[in-house]
């Protein structure tokens, strides 16, 4: 599969070579080519699925069940604590949980991009991209299983729905494609330095808590600016409102935006930097 | 046309100890001048590697001999494009494949079916493509009714067979192969050197390791010998047998003075 430089075949002196391939265009066809394998990503990610279920009769339903659970319970006591009805609370607190799992569990396991792949990277030649692109569509397939609670919650509570709702589908593409540059960061790192997955873990649980994720961001009153400027709060924001038929916070497309350009763009330079290293520090 | 032409390739391993696998004490070094945690960064390389160059064309056969940790492992795997040369370049044309070592890449979760689609991913094959194959690979490697259990319930035998079939079933231009096949019962064997044969013959270029020397001289027509990640013999594979045997005759002997120099 892997043919290292193709366009020169190494005959004559070596003065005669063209220079190497740089690291920037070697990350490029890595990606391009992890692009245009589609089909083996997807249906890696259908074969993780199928096993970490495996012997479960629900199978994945069994993660939408524990959100319901944590939705009912949350659903029935925060609003008296935080002084509103159910009907604006609730469908608000299931999309968000809906969708902090698929960004927290994504950043979780995206410490596991390569790591995870050890005997795979060592044996066969494969782009790398490939692996975050399997990671970012295995959390999809959860997320869909998981968004079955959605329409339930929004339906019972009688939310109105409008063409905003079509906004939601850019937004979980974008929100996807940050995804894939945080796997594949977070994947590097990791397979070099094995103390970052459990920072990352211990890092998402503060997270947790301190994101708009089941409290509304106008809570903090003066310091919404925290709430605004926080791209995981962003990351649930611009798909959530759409869902809710409300506006998105003013900066949550800007702030989502901007993660994608900066963290895309560093993310790439690094994995141009790094790719060749990774083999080696599995 | 294929061709494998290695130029001056030289590898050399990272080896981790302790605090360099660490972020905190990375950051902690950084941070104070190298007083605290100064050796985070205290990395060892072992050369793996160094200054190869050979020349493989349609229908060359090579034999990578030479004791263990000699390298050759090494070799196959950056001749597959698994690691990147630390130094030096790889000019290559044609679709490699890599049998290194077959077992390690079953799931022992998935069913003997479930991973014979997913060997085929790996290889860059379709599923679609791959179902086909599934009732012949499993019929060759014995599984019956085991084909639909995970691996994990198989005995070791089986695994080999699995995973024999399953990297053989589809033919490919360039060939990379460690030594695995010697794992087997005799009755398998016999036929597993048949399908050898069939895939060796289908494919254009092979490069083996191994220790065994019969083996070697069966299969293969050129030969390199590596010692320490260096190429100290080349030529036609009985030439370069008949060297490394001289020099593990001679090695009894020198063996404590490289170990010294080392």
């Amino acid at each position: 599969m892997a043919t290292a430089e193709p366009l020169t075949d190494g005959t004559g002196p070596s003065s005669a070579w063209p220079a190497p391939p740089s690291r920037a265009s070697l990350a490029l066809g890595d990606l391009r080519q992890g692009c245009s394998s589609g089909w083996m990503w997807t249906a890696l990610a259908m074969q993780d699925i199928r096993l970490r279920y495996r012997g479960s009769a629900l199978g994945p339903f069994w993660l939408t069940i524990s959100t319901l659970i944590m939705s009912v319970a949350m659903g029935g006591i925060y609003p008296h604590l935080f002084g509103t009805n159910a009907a604006n609370y609730v469908p608000y607190l299931v999309t968000g949980l809906v969708l902090w799992q698929f960004v927290s569990t994504t950043i979780a396991e995206g410490c596991g991009t390569f790591v995870a792949m050890e005997s795979v990277i060592h044996q066969t030649p494969m782009p790398f991209s490939v692996h975050a692109f399997r990671v970012v569509y295995r959390n999809l397939i959860v997320l869909a299983h998981n968004a079955i609670l959605v329409p339930f919650g929004l339906l019972l509570f009688h939310v109105p729905v409008d063409a905003r709702l079509l906004l939601a589908a850019p937004a979980l593409l974008l929100l996807s494609l940050n995804a894939v540059w945080v796997s594949l960061f977070l994947g590097i790192v990791s397979a070099r330095f094995r103390d970052v997955p459990p920072i990352v873990a211990s890092f998402l649980q503060v997270v947790f808590f301190v994101t708009p994720v089941f409290w509304a961001p106008d809570a903090l009153g003066r310091w919404k600016i925290f709430a605004d400027l926080n791209p995981l709060f962003a990351a649930v924001d611009i798909v959530r409102a759409p869902l809710l038929g409300v506006p998105t916070q003013p900066w949550s497309w800007w702030v989502m935006l901007a993660a994608t350009l900066l963290g895309g763009g560093g993310a790439f330079v690094f994995f141009a930097r790094f790719r060749s290293r990774i083999a080696y520090w599995l | 046309m294929a061709y494998l032409r290695p130029r001056d390739l030289s590898v050399e391993f990272p080896i981790y100890q302790g605090g360099s696998r660490s972020l905190k004490k990375a950051l902690l070094a950084a941070s104070s001048q190298g007083n605290v945690a100064r050796d985070a960064f205290d990395r060892v390389t072992v050369r793996a590697l160094g200054q190869v160059s050979f020349d493989l064309e349609d229908g060359d056969r090579l034999a990578l001999i030479g004791g263990n940790g000699a390298g050759k492992t090494t070799l196959l795997r950056v001749l597959a494009g698994i690691f990147q040369p630390t130094q030096g370049r790889l000019f290559a044309a044609g679709r490699v494949s890599a049998l290194l070592n077959p077992s390690v890449g079953l799931d022992p979760d998935s069913t003997g079916r479930e991973n014979i689609i997913l060997r085929g991913i790996y290889l860059g094959i379709h599923p679609r493509e791959m179902r086909p194959r599934v009732d012949e690979v499993a019929a060759f490697a014995e599984l019956g009714h085991f084909i639909d259990l995970p691996v994990r319930t198989y005995s070791a035998g089986m695994m080999i067979r699995l995973a024999f079939a399953v990297s053989t079933c589809v033919p490919t231009e360039i060939l990379l192969m460690d030594e695995w096949l010697s794992a087997g019962d005799a009755h398998f064997l016999a036929r597993a050197h048949q399908r050898m044969a069939d895939f060796v013959r289908s494919s254009k270029i092979m490069v083996l390791a191994s220790h065994s020397m019969p083996l070697v001289e069966e299969w293969c027509n050129r030969g390199i010998l590596l010692e320490q990640g260096r190429v100290v013999a080349s030529g036609p594979v009985r030439d370069v047998v008949a060297r490394y045997r001289e020099r593990e005759a001679a090695g009894q002997s020198t063996a404590p003075a490289r170990q010294a120099a080392g």
